[in-house]
């Protein structure tokens, strides 16, 4: 090194005596240790400029008297240095936290904020560190607007709902794309074993630690070189990279308690057995309990709650050379669920490696091994469930029969059978890998190849001993499922930037395939040896079956930024998808889109505001598409499993739609962002307004047809909504207190504008989809009130006919989304001191509360009753919404409106309190940070929704239901400790 | 110094070859990127592992073969005579109710139905299944060369079977009984569905012609049909499609022709009554059956399942009704009373009928007993009282009971009728005999539930289901029942 530096002075020593000279140099970032690549040194006052080579190496011609080197990287600030009479500079640069220099992650590249034209919110690895959390889509929530997340169960590794601007589309995919460093991700659910609604998460595959941003792309300026799979939306996800800097070591621990915020609120034996006698009197039959008050009392969710451990301990290293970078990082994750015997445990190893085997060639790959292992438990919408046991039995059951079996009761699994004698695992070992090779071509093109392969290889195992019911007339019954899916991704893109004096023009164009497969094996087995032997080989009775399924996508896609001196900005995005889910006829699709910006604040005639910092307005429009249907939906099939006991059958399971084509989303976006005070002050704001046309909707057939649907691309829909965020540094003494705010509020209507005909979906047909109507519309008996003098309810005459007839007197009551939502965060700290407490709210959200469907059954269920029961009318002049408990007032056919309730609500989500060990301290130990600290996540939820937790949903994520307790294990609350440790 | 410009020059000539070979790998890189770019049509290119396309499904013997097979898969669907059709039958007449969380049986078993019950709609889409299903054998059969045409009549013959049988049970279901209760039938649908045009839209036609329709594929099975074909049970022949049609004329009141199907039935010498009644569920394709229903390990049955409590091993969301229990268990000496279980926890009585542990249980649509009642019914309505005696005392007896001493013509309907209550619970059959009869109304009042006062069957309109919301929404031709609007 010093080598070099000598004869590279020695070079410019040679020319010192000439008019024009060279000045060599290098850029660094902050400090020696790590050379910075990329910046563009100009000479003031001339058009001169050239780039810093990847080893921060420069050399620049000037002339002139009193040149000054100009020298400008995304992300750090710009710096003059005045040349003098120098021949080499090293120049250094400090990093410039104002967001307008925050690097953004794009889809095929990076950009400053500054010139960002389309509407992208970035979460960073500080926002999410250290929150027990094993899915980073749920770190999204409230964190960024436009995003709209609930978790939907509280069940570890479980799903999580996810929508970016509103519900796009209706029977084709809602979710996002993910997108892991150029890899797009499988996202959906592996698990092929049936267990209710309860589906699980492949994102909780990865590690959080080691994501260095989250990039939420929202237009479609942003979204469309995504084409055909964007309408929903793209989640970037970026790992963290090593840099030129000795090895840079990190650990981190923690160990946290969580339990139920909420127990099922549900009446004692005694109570039971004196309700059960009230509505048996009032319905004139004789009286099941002669002497109530001598019922026992059985608390069954004892039995299935428990105070659950987490903990999590990552390492990691980062650091490197010139020649090469590097992070490696790993994890063990465990969580135990707040229901017995349901947990998830993740282990992780993640090696990130760039290399510059030319100073024009770089070589890399990223790694990720994961493997992680599912504890589950039956329980969303499952009457086997242990959760549902201990809502449903009776407290006045003993646990136990006289000959030492469980009590069984009805329909329902004995709670402790249930979360005791059922083990249901999954296990799923996963790996993400791309590797990429990029080369300059010439001055300012570049050529990238990434191939990239995302594995993931699920094993699921389940057996109901014969203390269940399910394994007891069978000796034992299992069930295991190995599942494989693999799919590879080539992607070839160049990319080329032009200055030309202040146009820059910054050209993406590539080209991409991607394949998926999946293939999975199924047995079953019944008559077991005895509850020892648990594997299908040993089972007398057997079953087996194979499936698969694959799809592909080719694309070509492009995109061009311009700006003219910051100033003016401009952005053209193209896509060309084709996708082997649609007809021949109608393969290929084009997904197009524009933006421009105008930043106010470089013009003459802001630059006498000084407290406006930034200004910027920008607009987009462009087209996206969604191809989120299953892979051969546009074919005319049939299948083969329709045999007759032991002879083979067929039998047509889908109708034939040749012309089936993309869901196209249309969006246009307005923005505006606003930096006041130098920057400390922040707001950017949007309007969207989208369009979805040609719906991939599954039109109902007529049944007679002997067909349910058939795929059509008929109908539209539209999402309208708003979406501010705020931040401001209330505070900023680095010596003193530093307070950072942040704010976001987002609101979205979404309007159904063209169906084929109105739709109910769900058991007892609870949601309707009608035009004008919205998604996730509650479909309701609408209950007026209870009557004072009979205390029968009394319910709205829809059709007007003057009378209530359950069969038509229906109506749409309410819909599960939320008019607005969002999250407030609050980061302070003083001296060694951090302090950050994080709301989260959603308002305005209607829940509908079906565990108390069900237990406010006024004595037509043997059932137990939820507390709710208690306010039933009992006499003349009783004011409450809760009938006279008799089987008219509640009849199997009504589905009163009075479960569906407000699910409105605001969290302290977490809470954390840290302290630093004092530098001068660690310096003595040569650690460089350490820091300890508490938290706490779900310490208050302010709602008055009556269930465990107002967000969850107990149905299947595909089965456009939101919004429904259905017996689902609530979010915990957790009170967690923890140290971070860097060498 | 000299060391210094060494090191320069190896440096310059490193830099050299690296770019050199940086460019050799870039053209290789260039080059990979364009093959595959010309690859990337291949992506597209994908084929269904599972199924297979439409044009594939019936094409020769074997295939043919396998999509009568598929026939009878669609009406082992729990959906339909899996359980879903027994139990339809049984929780809205007086045998069975609902104990459980399955609102959907409470709904029939209180008088409560909804067009949005789910099993009502499963049901209805289920049989319309079975009838797609017969269309594309009895379209694309005739035109296959390498069929045989004795072949061509077995396979033919079985699809028009089960379309008569699949539309005789969604007219009894949805449209009524002709004379009794009902005006509208339900959509012919004669085609099969390959894309969605107006005929996919039918309205419905009137009850009689519906019933006609029912007549006409019987007596096309009964011509086409061999008079054996296997274990003769499983899959239909002649004789299953006389059972049938012995059945059907019951419902339209041409007891003659009932009397001469039966007749011809009983003749058979494949059919014999089974000397011992349990012996036909603890066993599989006894020579009492007509028309069984083959399941297996991989291919389970549902009735047991939702019968039987949890605590052996079922769903336990259905019970016997206690007066149904008393009834079944008056005379000691009928056996069919001693298939009961009593769950201790609940209290309740559940029939033992289906009882193979994993749901292994066989499902009967015809037996041979039913000849014997059928005939005896048809006899006392032509007047041959005696004779209506002989054959009603033929079940009675084997039963274990003694015989029946009744007179008159009332008295012996009566006792048919009671006989076939005992005789075919949970076979789905007392339903339709009390609405077919007449006697539905007053029959199914006063029925008492474990959970809850008294029911009954108040509206004559609701003899009936409705039909299904999803079909109102999506078919603008189609008409609801009147109990529905």
């Amino acid at each position: 090194m010093r080598i070099l530096v000598l004869s590279l002075i020695l070079f410019a020593a040679t020319n010192l005596c000439a008019q024009d000279r060279f000045i060599n140099g290098k850029i660094f970032a902050g400090t020696e240790d790590s050379v910075l690549a990329g910046a563009t040194i100009s000479i003031k006052g001339s058009k001169t400029a050239v780039v810093a080579d990847s080893e921060g190496a420069f050399k620049v011609k000037v002339n002139g008297t009193n040149p000054v080197l100009v020298v400008e990287h995304m992300g750090y600030k710009k710096t003059e240095v005045p040349v003098e009479s120098k021949s080499t500079i090293n120049v250094f640069l400090d990093a410039n936290p104002s967001v307008l220099n925050e690097v953004i992650v794009t889809g095929y590249g990076q950009q400053t904020r500054r010139t960002l034209t389309s509407a992208i919110t970035s979460v960073s690895s500080k926002e999410i560190a250290n929150l027990p959390q094993p899915n980073p889509s749920s770190l999204l929530q409230g964190r960024a607007s436009g995003v709209q997340v609930n978790n939907n169960s509280g069940t570890p590794g479980g799903g999580v709902f996810v929508r970016i601007r509103g519900t796009q589309s209706i029977t084709a995919g809602n979710e996002p794309l993910y997108v892991l460093d150029g890899i797009p991700l499988q996202s959906d659910n592996l698990s092929g074993i049936g267990l209710g609604g309860s589906v699980t998460s492949p994102l909780a595959d990865i590690n959080p630690a080691d994501i260095e941003s989250m990039e939420v792309l929202k237009d479609a300026s942003a979204t469309a070189i995504y084409g055909a799979r964007a309408a929903n939306g793209v989640v970037l996800i970026t790992t963290k990279k090593g840099a030129n800097k000795k090895a840079k070591i990190s650990a981190g621990y923690y160990y946290g308690d969580q339990e139920a915020t909420k127990l099922p609120a549900v009446v004692d034996g005694p109570t039971f057995a004196m309700l059960q006698n009230e509505a048996a009197t009032n319905n004139g039959t004789p009286i099941p309990y002669p002497d109530p008050s001598s019922a026992m009392n059985t608390d069954w969710t004892q039995f299935v709650f428990q105070n659950a451990k987490i903990r999590n301990a990552d390492i990691s290293v980062a650091g490197g050379s010139e020649k090469v970078k590097y992070y490696i990082s790993a994890n063990d994750f465990r969580q135990e669920g707040i229901l017995k015997n349901s947990d998830y445990d993740r282990r992780t190893l993640r090696a990130n490696i760039d290399f510059s085997a030319t100073s024009k060639l770089r070589i890399g790959t990223n790694v990720l091994f994961s493997r992680n292992n599912r504890g589950r438990l039956r329980n969303d919408d499952n009457i086997s469930g242990g959760l549902e046991g201990a809502f449903f039995f009776p407290h006045n059951l003993p646990v136990y029969q006289p000959d030492g079996t469980y009590t069984k009761f009805g329909t329902f699994e004995n709670p402790i059978a249930a979360v005791d004698h059922s083990k249901i695992s999954m296990t799923t070992n996963r790996v993400l890998s791309t590797t990429y090779a990029e080369i300059d071509i010439i001055k300012g093109l570049k050529f990238r190849a990434n191939f990239s392969v995302d594995y993931s290889n699920v094993q699921e195992d389940l057996y109901d001993d014969t203390w269940t019911n399910a394994g007891f007339s069978v000796n034992g019954s299992a069930q295991s499922i190995a599942l494989n899916n693999i799919n590879w991704n080539q992607e070839n893109y160049f990319t080329y930037t032009k200055n030309i004096s202040n146009h820059s023009f910054n050209l993406v164009a590539g080209i991409s395939a991607q394949e998926s497969k999946t293939n999975s094996t199924r047995a079953t087995g019944t008559q077991f040896p005895s509850n020892e032997f648990r594997t299908i080989s040993s089972a007398a009775v057997q079953t087996a079956s194979t499936t698969g399924s694959s799809w592909g996508l080719a694309s070509v896609f492009g995109r061009l930024t311009y700006d003219y001196d910051n100033k003016y900005l401009a952005t053209l995005t193209f896509r060309h998808d084709g996708s082997s889910r649609f007809g021949k006829d109608n393969q290929y699709g084009d997904f197009p889109s524009a933006a421009i910006g105008w930043v106010l604040t470089e013009e003459k005639f802001m630059q006498g505001i000084p407290a406006i910092s930034n200004l910027k307005i920008r607009a987009s429009y462009g087209l996206t598409g969604n191809q989120n249907i299953a892979d051969f939906a546009a074919r005319g099939l049939w299948s083969g499993a329709a045999a007759y006991a032991a002879l083979a059958g067929t039998t047509p399971s889908q109708l034939a739609n040749p012309e089936l084509k993309w869901e196209t989303t249309k969006q246009a976006d307005i923005g505006i962002d606003i930096g006041l005070f130098n920057d400390r002050l922040t707001f950017t704001a949007d309007y969207y307004h989208k369009k979805t046309e040609d719906l991939l909707l599954q039109v109902p057939t007529p049944r007679s047809t002997g067909f349910e649907s058939i795929y059509q691309n008929f109908g539209s829909l539209e999402n309208k909504g708003w979406e501010l965020a705020v931040t401001a540094d209330i505070f900023r003494n680095p010596a003193g207190l530093n307070w950072t705010f942040n704010a976001n509020i987002s609101g979205n209507k979404n309007k159904i504008l063209k169906l084929a005909s109105p739709f109910v979906v769900y058991n007892r047909d609870l949601y309707r989809y009608e035009e004008g109507g919205e998604m996730y519309s509650f479909y309701l008996h609408e209950q007026t009130g209870v009557d004072p003098k009979t205390g029968s309810p009394t319910w709205a005459d829809v059709n007007g006919d003057g009378k209530f007839d359950p069969n038509v007197d229906r109506k749409i009551v309410g819909t599960a989304n939320p008019k607005f939502y969002g999250g407030i965060t609050n980061t302070l700290n003083y001296k060694n001191f951090d302090l950050m407490f994080f709301f989260q709210y959603s308002y305005g959200n209607k829940q509908l509360n079906w565990n108390r469907f069900f237990l406010e059954h006024g004595g037509t269920r043997a059932t137990n009753y939820s507390n709710s029961q208690l306010d039933r009318w009992q006499k003349e002049g009783d004011i409450t919404m809760i009938p006279k408990m008799n089987a008219a007032n509640y009849a199997s056919d009504l589905r009163p409106s009075r479960f569906l309730e407000d699910g409105s609500y605001m969290r302290l989500k977490n809470i954390s309190l840290g302290y630093s060990i004092p530098q001068k301290l660690l310096k003595k130990i040569n650690v460089s940070m350490l820091r300890i600290y508490v938290s706490a996540q779900n310490l208050i939820t302010i709602t008055n929704y009556t269930g465990l937790d107002p967000e969850l949903t107990g149905t299947a994520a595909t089965a456009l239901t939101q919004g429904i307790e259905f017996f689902s294990m609530p979010s915990p609350r957790t009170i967690m400790g923890g140290v971070t440790i860097t060498l | 110094m000299n060391r210094i410009v060494n090191i320069n020059k190896n440096t310059r000539s490193l830099i050299h070859h690296n770019i050199r070979r940086s460019r050799y790998l870039g053209y290789t890189i260039l080059i990979s990127a364009i093959v595959l770019g010309i690859a990337c049509k291949k992506v597209l290119d994908q084929k269904p592992v599972v199924d297979v396309d439409e044009s594939l499904a019936i094409t020769d013997t074997r295939s043919a073969a396998v999509a009568v097979n598929g026939l009878y898969n669609e009406l082992q669907n729990g959906s339909y005579y899996g359980r879903n059709f027994q139990i339809c039958s049984d929780v809205s007449a007086d045998i069975a109710q609902s104990v459980g969380t399955w609102d959907f049986y409470r709904e029939m078993d209180t008088y409560q139905v909804t067009s949005g019950n789910t099993e009502v709609g499963n049901m209805y889409y289920r049989a319309y299944r079975a009838i797609n299903q017969a269309n594309n054998i009895i379209a694309r059969v005739p035109e296959l060369t390498d069929v045989s045409e004795t072949l061509k009549n077995l396979y033919l013959g079985q699809a028009y079977f089960i379309r008569g049988l699949a539309f005789f049970d969604l007219n009894r279901l949805f449209g009524g009984v002709p004379g009794v209760v009902g005006t509208l039938g339900l959509p012919i649908v004669l085609t099969p569905s390959v894309k969605i045009d107006e005929s996919a839209f039918p309205s419905r036609p009137s009850l009689q012609e519906a019933y006609n329709q029912i007549e006409k594929d019987l007596l096309q099975a009964l011509q086409l049909l061999p008079e054996t074909n296997g274990d003769n049970r499983s899959q239909a022949v002649k004789g299953t499609a006389r059972a049938l049609l012995s059945r059907y004329y019951m419902y339209v009141k041409k007891f003659d022709q009932t009397l001469s199907y039966s007749n011809l039935v009983i003749a058979d010498s494949k059919y014999v009554l089974n000397p011992s009644f349990s012996a036909i569920f603890d066993n599989k394709l006894t020579t009492e059956s007509i028309f069984e229903l083959n399941f297996n390990a991989s291919d389970l049955s549902g009735i047991r399942n939702w019968y039987f409590p949890s605590a052996n091993g079922g769903r336990g969301d259905l019970s016997a009704h206690l007066n149904y229990y008393n009834d079944a268990t008056a005379d000691p000496k009928d056996t069919r009373g001693k298939m009961f279980g009593f769950d201790n926890t609940s209290k309740i009585y559940y029939p033992t009928k289906y009882k193979l542990a994993g749901n292994l249980d066989n499902i009967h649509v015809i037996r041979i007993a039913e000849m014997y009642l059928n005939r005896a019914e048809a006899k006392a309505q032509l007047n041959d009282l005696p004779g209506a005696l002989i054959d009603l005392n033929r079940v009675h007896t084997r039963a274990g009971c003694d015989p029946l001493v009744v007179a008159g013509q009332t008295a012996i309907l009566a006792a048919v009728l009671q006989e076939r209550k005992l005789e075919f619970a949970e076979e789905g059959h007392r339903f339709f005999d009390l609405i077919r009869t007449g006697n539905a109304i007053a029959k199914l009042s006063a029925i008492d539930r474990k959970n809850g006062p008294n029911v009954g069957l108040t509206a004559p309109g609701r003899q009936v289901f409705p039909i299904p919301s999803f079909e109102i929404n999506s078919n603008k031709n189609m008409t609801q029942n009147d109990a529905y609007k």
